[in-house]
């Protein structure tokens, strides 16, 4: 947005972060307008943001079924299309639909995790983004907007409360 | 009457343990972890380059060349015949698969049960599954007659009209190991990314490109770990059952037949069992060689570790007695006389020495080390158990495969297997294992340093009373 | 269902009892164990030779085979019956689900096993669940002129009606059904039934002591059929529930 600039806090720990994270919101900003990032996974109720959400449960959900429809035709559909007989056991047998039908929606739940967990992360992406190495050695970086003009109101109030750095947010190529 | 209880035998320490020798309680700063865990990556001696020269001179010429000659020849260079249709290969299957258990069973039920002491060492145990599948893939390649057309068995739609038949064993450990790569694969890839965007941040050169690419632009940020951490706990609780599911499948592959010493109801279980063996000893090995051999390593590998391994591993194999003590009782009890002349073969026959060397590794040496918390504690007695454990097993699965098919009901078929390019390729597939691994060790973070923090930031001392007791929060 | 040795049975009932439609009797007193079946069987179906060293080891590929054993110890030692072994044509296969590929297959059509040497690929495992090791592998290219030179000449008398397989396929007795399709041609050529005794396997054909019957056993009136339901008649591994099409008469005079 052009009525704003983006700003990166870089915090040492926990405590820190989540004092950051106090003042920013008494200054006035929306939960949507701050982003942590960090090294370690965070709880959002620790540093007193709201949970986030993840369609990544759902989508896995989608994918078993679509699983469970595969194995179903490989079992079942199979000697439908192409009926050969063999020993004397059924065309269509249940205990090996069980089974075929039990791997294929695992493959399909958990490939599907996977491809949701890209997906809704937006991965794989190479483009320039808002970052500093200082993250991942465990620091933890709130990137928030603040009103134009009044970055060094903000800055200012972080600084105070012990932040490490606050800079303008450079989208840098990873 | 004096209320203090004495020791019954010798004198045990009352010291308290040092809650620091804990890696848990023992934190470093994260910059300063991320910095061990590459240097450990970088540093190549020629120690290091001696060993990958070998270990491909190895795979080029006890797997590649070895198998060119199997492929050319036919399967007469090997020593399978009838009855004895299946050999070492299936038993290398069965081994890699039951190796590759191991990985999953630590990364994910020690994750779902929240053992804390299993947070350095999961991604060690989970590079053994993926490379420890690709060897049971290998061999299970080398065992068909016509390997070249092994593309017959992917069930899509084709020119030919047929697609493959799902009554069959096979196909069932078709599907069931391809699942298993995949997800395992999957499941290894998922915590390894924050790691990668670590080790993406601090490289430059060459690694800095491959890094960049496999951390698919991980930054961290809320929604990023939210999605991670879903889609890791979909995997932890998931692939559990898979896990079970595969190595019981793989046993179907001999309970569906009709052969005395196969046709087996508990095979099931059993194998699922043999699996958690040999892998748990297979990661004590493994572990035991990084710890000694990569920088900085011990920090992050400790003693307690191995405790905890051989404490999961002593349980197991009374597990797996238990359930070898069911298949081996009921025969002998039973009657059937295919199966009591099979279990005369296998203990007092030409080989019967290699029954008992099996159930003194299996049973014998965890039993009898595995309770003294001291050498529990002994990284390379760990080792040697673990590498005797992986030799008992290797041979329980002989016994199992081409012993048992060396009798049948048919007595004038009988015929002992003597395996002969087999040992080759068997040693092409070690030597490929550990060269992967080596390779990997240098290439990808071998610890998970970010689960290592969190787990750090997690744990403090807590004055209860008089003592500073170590205590877990449960901030994840 | 099976005939029980040295208990009588109720002739009209047993055709009625039987299930299949190809059959095949072997007489074990008439058998002398001369192996003629042997040849004649490797000469039609094109089975190659192995081999000292292999056939040795195990890996012998005929498609029948004579077993010998003997009772007691020495010097009170009896020879018992010859007894030819090859693929029993089970009603309930024991090789044909644990195949992966279809390779293994019953005809409905024949009330057969088929094996389908072009589909093959070789994993084995319908080997090892057939109990009655009816079923032998190529391990390597036996017949290749290139490495065995000495057999070149014996390729000239291939049977030009069977496939020859190449190594990675496994194979076994299909009761010479090229012998079979070749009846049921001439017979629908001429538009009439197959006669009874118009379809002869090979080994049927080279037994100089006529031990081995082969015609329809759903038929009561063939040679076949009433061979089948005397009370010497016995199944091999009759416990495991194949139902095989082989019927085996010993203990007779």
């Amino acid at each position: 947005m052009s009525d704003s600039t983006m700003l990166l806090a870089v915090f040492e720990d926990i405590e820190p972060a989540s004092k950051g994270i106090d003042t920013l919101q008494k200054l006035g900003l929306s939960e949507d307008q701050m982003n942590v990032i960090s090294g370690i996974p965070v709880k959002e109720t620790i540093l007193g943001r709201p949970a986030a959400h993840t369609h990544v449960g759902r989508i896995a959900i989608s994918g078993a079924i679509l699983g469970l429809l595969f194995g179903l035709f490989l079992i079942y559909g199979i000697p439908f299309l192409f009926p050969l007989d063999a020993g004397g056991q059924p065309f269509y047998p249940v205990p090996e639909g069980f089974i075929i039908c039990f791997e294929m929606t695992m493959l399909g739940l958990m490939g599907f995790a996977f491809l949701g967990m890209l997906v809704d992360s937006g991965f794989p992406s190479y483009t320039p983004k808002e970052y500093v190495p200082q993250i991942s050695d465990g620091r933890i970086a709130v990137l928030f907007h603040c009103p134009r003009g009044a970055s060094d109101e903000f800055v200012n109030a972080l600084m105070k409360i012990g932040a490490l750095s606050v800079n303008p947010a450079e989208a840098n190529q990873l | 009457m004096s209320a203090i209880a004495k020791p019954f035998i010798g004198s045990h320490t009352t010291e308290q343990e040092d809650p620091h020798e804990h890696l848990m309680h023992d934190p470093l700063p994260r910059g300063e972890m991320n910095a061990m865990v590459l240097e450990s990556m970088h540093t190549t001696t020629w120690k290091y380059w001696t060993l990958a020269g070998i270990l491909a001179f190895l795979v080029v010429t006890c797997l590649v060349y070895a198998w060119y000659i199997l492929i050319m020849q036919g399967l007469g260079v090997t020593g399978d015949n009838r009855p004895v249709y299946w050999g070492i290969f299936l038993v290398n299957v069965v081994f890699w698969i039951g190796i590759s258990h191991a990985g999953t069973f630590i990364s994910a039920i020690l994750r779902v049960l929240k053992i804390e002491s299993r947070r350095p060492f999961t991604r060690a145990a989970e590079l053994m599954t993926t490379f420890g599948l690709v060897q049971a893939g290998l061999s299970v390649f080398m065992h068909m007659g016509r390997v070249w057309l092994s593309y017959w068995l992917i069930p899509i739609p084709n020119e030919r009209t047929i697609w493959p038949d799902f009554h069959s064993p096979l196909m069932w450990d078709f599907m069931a190991i391809n699942t298993y790569l995949l997800c395992s694969t999957m499941y290894l890839f998922l915590p390894l990314i924050p790691d990668l965007a670590m080790a993406r941040d601090r490289s430059t050169g060459w690694r800095k490109t491959f890094y960049k690419v496999l951390a698919i632009g991980f930054r961290g940020t809320e929604g990023e770990w939210k999605n991670l951490k879903t889609a890791m706990n979909i995997f932890a609780f998931a692939i559990i059952p898979v896990m079970f599911s595969v190595h019981t499948i793989v046993s179907w592959d001999f309970a569906m037949a009709t052969r005395p010493g196969w046709s087996s109801t508990v095979f099931g279980p059993y194998f699922v069992i043999g699996a958690l063996h040999s892998g748990m000893a297979a990661v004590a090995v493994v572990l035991f060689m990084i710890r000694s051999t990569m920088k900085n390593m011990k920090y992050f590998i400790r003693p307690e570790h191995f405790d905890t391994l051989a404490k999961l591993s002593l349980m197991v194999s009374m597990a797996w007695a238990y359930f070898y003590f069911n298949d081996y009782l009921v025969p002998w009890y039973g009657g059937d006389k295919w199966e009591k002349i099979l279990q005369d073969f296998t203990q007092r026959g030409p080989i019967g020495w290699l029954w008992y060397f099996m159930l003194f590794c299996n049973i014998v040496v965890p039993w009898s080390i595995l309770w003294n918390k001291k050498w529990r504690r002994t990284p390379w007695l760990m080792a040697i158990v673990g590498l005797l454990i992986n030799i008992g097993m290797w041979i329980e699965r002989y016994v199992i495969i081409p012993e048992a098919l060396t009798i049948n009901r048919m007595p004038f078929t009988w015929q002992i297997y003597v395996p002969k390019l087999e040992i080759f390729l068997t040693i092409g597939t070690f030597a490929l294992f550990f060269l992967l691994y080596l390779l990997a060790s240098r290439l990808i973070p071998l610890i998970p340093v970010w689960e290592v923090q969190e787990g750090q930031e997690g744990h403090i001392l807590r004055k209860i009373g008089k003592a500073q007791i170590p205590t877990v929060s449960e901030i994840d | 269902m099976a005939n029980e040795v040295q208990s009588p049975v109720n002739n009209s009932n047993a055709a009625q009892q039987v299930q299949g439609k190809w059959g095949m009797v072997v007489d074990q007193d008439l058998c002398t164990g001369c192996q003629a079946c042997v040849a004649a069987c490797s000469m039609e179906n094109n089975v190659p030779f192995v081999g000292e060293v292999d056939d040795a080891y195990g890996r012998s590929q005929q498609w029948i085979r004579i077993e010998r054993f003997w009772q007691g110890s020495y010097p009170d030692v009896k020879m018992t019956p010859f007894q030819p072994v090859m693929c029993q044509q089970c009603h309930n296969a024991p090789c044909e689900p644990v195949c992966p590929v279809y390779a293994s297959v019953h005809s409905l059509s024949e009330d057969l096993n088929l094996q389908v040497y072009n589909r093959c690929v070789g994993t084995r495992y319908c080997a090892n669940n057939c109990p009655y090791q009816a079923r032998v592998f190529n391990w390597r290219d036996y017949m290749d002129p290139r490495q065995r030179p000495e057999l070149v000449t014996l390729s000239n008398q291939w049977n030009p009606d069977v496939t020859v397989r190449r190594r990675g396929v496994m194979e076994k007795c299909t009761f010479c059904i090229q012998r079979i399709r070749h009846a049921e041609d001439t017979a629908e050529s001429e538009n009439r039934d197959i006669r009874d005794g118009e379809v002869v396997p090979a080994c049927a054909q080279a037994c100089p002591a006529n031990a081995i019957t082969f015609g329809r056993i759903d038929d009561p009136t063939t040679k076949v059929s009433q061979a089948a339901v005397t009370s010497r008649a016995s199944h091999l591994l009759e416990d495991l529930g194949t139902i095989p099409h082989v019927t085996y008469l010993a203990g007779g005079a």
